[in-house]
């Protein structure tokens, strides 16, 4: 019977809080902006920049010096790829380098004056060009292209003095490609920015405007000298579960929509790849959205007033977006930050996206990160109690001195 | 009293006051140092291989031939992979989903003795461009590794026939590329990245602090006493709060350009003092926009949500990662409201290309217009801190 009335009133108290939770995140406008506005807006605003994610026609300078034929092929071949448009052919180097320097190119293909004479006479021949290092991706386009040209070409040059030689057809083939080489790139054939990118972005943006509601409302509740860990008096200072919990749940309800929102329909609106099971990356939003909440709810304490929360952590913003490992490999992080990135329930949950999501793995493939989660929803779900502890205690000490 | 002696004297009473509210409330100045402080810490740190090396990459060796691990082993042996062998492709495909690997190849069954008869084995090598550094840099290895076997067993093939020297160079290897690249002969990411994201922090954090240090005088109501200080004059008001703020960020600003060009060896042909100048611009732009945005939106709590929105952005809209004109045309236009656009086409100008003031001159001129946008909220922003009648929390 006591047992039936504890639950009984466990249960009314979780309910009150949960729903004073919700009154007070839809009472504030600061709040709503950061959780719909941002939460909404955000995920179509970066598919919209990055569009497809692929730079076309990049504009290059070639200067042909030797124009010979095979020059001249070289350069027809460099114009009809993907990645490079042939916008300026220069009649020296100065020319192609005031373009260069003007921003008018991003990149200078030079032919040297023996380049034909020197297949002629079947000698290496060496092509110069410049790249334009403020992008990395126009590198990666001119070198991209200009490889890809240059091993065709080679093949093409091989055969024909194969042939020259008396090879027949299959021989010749036989000479050139003694190993054939096949490239797969499975998830992301087109190296599209917007495909490595957004996956991992919508993840953090789920994290980001949660602890930046959060910690606004906490703030707030501060300033108006409650606190955000109310316990009812009644229970001396007991109930810090439901208290949490209550809380907790009131973020959930709405953060559970927020990410169906980002995880499912975002990819099937911008067409982002879906190789993942639907069912497998709910699961992944249900371990994750419960990090994010108790991730939030600890590290607010520390915001005394509600504006403070962007100051001092706006930054850390870009760096989660470093930390889960999309861009720089995370291979290669320093010990320090591998264990820093341990912090956030992002950088678990942007890889475990990524793969699941976009390279088609299963939920047991996922296993490590969802571990990661767990093990953070455990602490943080801890320390949150802690804290709603200690700022009892120090609330209480207060109305005694008071 | 002269008009400009008043407006000197208001000014300076509301300096005072302005450095008095800093000492109270040590946020406005140690929330950008430590700000900037970790953000250097971070991408020098992060990024400070310059080139990630070793990469894992998987090996599926069916092969199992003297050649197939002399593949192995060469590729183990470059600088930017290193080999980790798998029992089949589901296991390696298994690992390249879950981005343990960002590539493996598989080396086909009799490779070696199908080379050497002309039966032309195929090598498939699979890469994973969802981790997009790891993955382009691998391709590029693995791409240019099969080249280069391809190539040495037909150099194996004409030596027997009886061809060497240049001949056989120029026969295996008729063409090479010699790419230079300008700006940033190592391929340095630390360079790269942190040249521009380092600014981008400092703006970041001025549009915060600023619209955070107007904001708070109507929050707290202090707006009148403002007012009062100032001697009715927006004008005072605005300079003398806004001043000592410029001062420390130019200041912050200029450490940061120091620490930078010690760490990463830019500007390379461009001077430090134009480095300098346009990080007071970048300043001056950064805090025009924050008064903008609390000019409009004179309530705290919405214009420091909306500022943090805009802020964020910045990073991505300047177009130093994904170039802007790749981008849809609409979105184009929209990247130069950020002043970190015009500062990163500035830092391409001054620090990669040396172009000197002859190539930026544009982009200074677009630092200056912004220093327009607080004219257009002047009026109401001064009926805000009068009147104080917007909501305070």
């Amino acid at each position: 019977m006591k047992r039936l009335k504890y639950i009984r009133q466990w249960l009314s108290d979780w309910n009150a809080i949960f729903i004073n939770e919700l009154r007070m995140i839809f009472s504030d406008s600061g709040v709503l902006i950061i959780f719909f506005l941002a939460g909404f807006v955000y995920p179509v605003l970066y598919n919209l920049i990055y569009g497809e994610g692929v730079l076309n026609g990049m504009p290059v300078a070639v200067v042909d010096r030797s124009g010979g034929t095979g020059s001249r092929r070289f350069i027809r071949e460099m114009d009809a790829t993907r990645e490079l448009d042939v916008a300026y052919r220069c009649t020296d180097m100065a020319e192609a380098e005031e373009l260069f320097m003007e921003r008018k190119v991003k990149g200078i293909v030079m032919f040297p004056e023996d380049y034909d004479d020197r297949l002629a006479a079947m000698e290496p021949a060496v092509i110069s060009t410049y790249a334009d290092m403020s992008s990395f991706l126009y590198y990666k386009n001119l070198t991209m292209a200009t490889g890809n040209v240059m091993i065709s070409e080679m093949h093409d040059i091989q055969e024909k003095r194969f042939s020259a030689a008396g090879y027949g057809d299959r021989q010749t083939d036989q000479a050139v490609k003694p190993i054939k080489t096949e490239a797969v790139i499975p998830y992301n054939g087109t190296f599209s920015y917007t495909l490595f990118f957004i996956p991992a972005v919508l993840m953090i943006i789920l994290q980001q405007t949660m602890f930046f509601g959060v910690s606004m409302l906490t703030g707030t509740m501060r300033e108006q000298n409650h606190s955000f860990a109310l316990i009812p008096d009644r229970l001396k200072g007991r109930g810090i579960n439901r208290t949490v919990l209550g809380r907790g749940t009131a973020y959930w309800l709405i953060y559970i929509i927020m990410g169906i929102y980002t995880a499912v329909l975002i990819p099937r609106l911008f067409h982002l790849p879906q190789n993942g099971n639907p069912g497998d990356i709910f699961i992944l939003l249900l371990a994750y959205i419960p990090a994010c909440i108790v991730f939030s709810f600890t590290f607010s304490t520390f915001i005394r007033r509600r504006e403070t929360a962007f100051v001092i952590f706006l930054f850390i913003t870009p760096i989660c977006l470093f930390l889960t490992g999309c861009s720089w490999p995370a291979s290669n992080f320093p010990l320090f930050w591998k264990l820093f990135s341990c912090i956030f329930p992002s950088t678990f949950a942007s890889r475990a996206f990524v793969n699941i999501s976009s390279a088609g793995a299963d939920l047991a493939m996922a296993g490590p990160q969802i571990r990661g989660l767990a093990a953070q929803t455990a602490v943080y779900y801890f320390l949150s109690c802690m804290a709603v502890y200690l700022e009892n205690r120090k609330l209480k000490n207060r109305k005694r001195n008071d | 009293m002269t008009v400009m002696m008043k407006f000197i004297k208001n000014t300076i009473a509301v300096i005072r006051r302005e450095i008095r509210l800093m000492r109270q409330r040590p946020i406005y100045v140690v929330a950008p140092v430590c700000v900037m402080a970790f953000s250097m810490l971070f991408f020098f740190t992060l990024l400070k291989e310059g080139l990630p090396d070793n990469l894992p990459i998987g090996v599926v060796d069916h092969d199992c031939s003297s050649m197939s691990r002399n593949m192995t082993r060469q590729l183990d042996a470059t600088q930017l992979g290193r080999t980790v062998m798998f029992g089949d492709c589901t296991e390696a495909r298994k690992a390249l989903q879950k981005g343990e690997i960002s590539a493996f190849c598989v080396l086909p069954e009799n490779m070696y003795e199908d080379a050497l008869s002309g039966r032309q084995p195929t090598l498939t090598f699979y890469v994973n461009t969802l981790y997009f550094v790891g993955g382009a840099l691998s391709y590029k290895n693995l791409l240019s590794m099969t080249n280069l076997f391809s190539g040495a067993v037909q150099m194996q093939a004409l030596q027997a026939k009886g061809m060497n020297g240049e001949a056989l160079i120029g026969q295996v290897r008729p063409i090479t590329i010699d790419c230079h690249q300008i700006g940033n002969t190592a391929t340095d990411y630390m360079v790269y990245l942190s040249n521009v994201m380092i600014p981008g922090m400092l703006e970041l954090i001025i549009i915060l602090v600023t619209v955070y240090a107007l904001g708070s005088e109507l929050k707290y109501g202090t707006s009148v006493h403002l007012m009062e200080k100032s001697g009715d004059s927006m004008a005072a008001a605005l300079a003398g709060k806004l001043l000592p703020y410029t001062v420390f960020f130019t200041l912050l600003g200029i450490t940061c350009d120091l620490i930078l060009c010690r760490q990463t060896g830019l500007p390379i042909r461009g001077s430090i003092l134009n480095m300098f100048l346009m990080t007071f611009l970048l300043v001056l732009a950064s805090e025009a926009v924050a008064v903008f945005i609390i000019g409009t939106l004179p309530v705290l709590r919405v214009a420091i949500s909306i500022a943090a929105m805009f802020s964020t952005l910045a990073f991505s809209l300047t177009g130093f990662t994904f170039p802007v004109e790749s981008m849809p045309p609409y979105i184009q236009g929209l990247s130069a409201i950020f002043p970190l656009r015009h500062y990163y086409e500035f830092h391409v100008h001054e620090a990669i290309l040396g172009n000197g003031f002859a190539g930026w001159h544009a982009q200074m001129t677009y630092m200056l217009m912004f220093l327009l946008l607080p004219f257009t909220v002047w009026r109401r922003l001064r009926r805000a801190w009068y009147r104080m009648d917007y909501p305070k929390n």
